[in-house]
């Protein structure tokens, strides 16, 4: 219960200082659509901004970076020009590189995880055991023998998350941050069958 | 030339218990975070004994002690004792 509470204190800031993976492109979008909504009345405006979340969900440390300047984009591409163009330019520039860096931050952070010394070697195997018992689990999920429901593959793999998180938050919090915020970009890949065969 | 020969003696001396006394307590956390996250309680190692390799019987300041080792298929097991 302690660790519950330490890491969600934890992670609050890490979403709001740092890069707050899906969580922060949710809030971000939202700030988008605004903008072209109040000034062109036309209806087309507010569709774009739904899809927005969806597609920088997958990769959220990329997110950030591209929400940052997207915002100030979308501020000023209203006032130039039509709001359409302006919405689907931090689209553009998220999908890319949210495809690039879910890659490169499964095995950066595979590679961290394995060379931190917050975690002893003891805990390193038992999270191991649990992360391949997760991975069974997940496995049977997508041949259709599932035992279990993807709730409770859901909550387990935030249970694990968790674990993870308060394990490093004091010893290693840069890798804890990393992990948080890229929390719903592993769900993503765990949960589509393409993406989980190549991993 | 003794004595500076004694200074270095006991420096060293200290240099390796300090290095011990941290390697003694970055086991006992991992044995207590292994303990946890294994679903026991413990929230303190206050002694550890290694058996073999990867087999360690650890004592809890509660009292409570776990045998924690590695089985043949490469699974952590904690067994309360």
């Amino acid at each position: 219960m302690a660790a519950l509470l330490a890491l969600s204190g934890c992670r609050t800031p890490k979403t709001a200082a740092q890069e707050g993976a899906p969580a922060r492109a949710t809030e971000t979008a939202p700030t988008v659509p605004p903008a072209p909504a109040t000034q062109p009345t036309p209806t087309p405006a507010p569709a774009p901004p739904v899809i927005a979340p969806e597609k920088p969900a997958p990769a959220p440390p990329s997110a950030p970076p591209a929400a940052k300047p997207s915002t100030p984009k979308a501020a000023a591409a209203p006032k130039q020009a039509a709001p359409q163009p302006a919405a689907p330019a931090p689209n553009a520039q998220s999908a890319p590189a949210a495809a690039k860096p879910s890659s490169l931050d499964l095995n950066s952070l595979e590679q961290r995880l394995k060379d931190t010394r917050a975690i002893g070697v003891f805990t390193k195997l038992s999270l191991k055991n649990q992360v391949d018992d997760l991975l069974d689990d997940l496995r049977a999920f997508h041949k259709g023998a599932a035992k279990t429901p993807q709730s409770e593959l859901r909550q387990k793999y935030d249970l694990l998350i968790m674990k993870v998180l308060s394990l490093l938050q004091n010893g290693d919090p840069q890798l804890a941050s990393a992990i948080a915020s890229s929390r719903e970009a592993l769900w993503g890949i765990l949960m589509d069958p393409q993406k989980f065969a190549n991993i | 030339m003794s004595t500076r020969t004694y200074r270095l003696v006991f420096a060293a001396l200290g240099l390796g218990a300090a290095s011990w006394a941290a390697a003694d307590a970055s086991n006992g956390k991992d044995l207590q975070a292994t303990i946890v996250l294994n679903g026991h309680p413990c929230n303190q190692v206050v002694d550890s004994k290694r058996n073999a390799d990867s087999d360690y019987t650890a004592t809890c300041k509660d009292g409570n002690r776990y045998r924690v080792f590695v089985d043949p298929k490469g699974r952590v097991l904690v067994q309360k004792l």
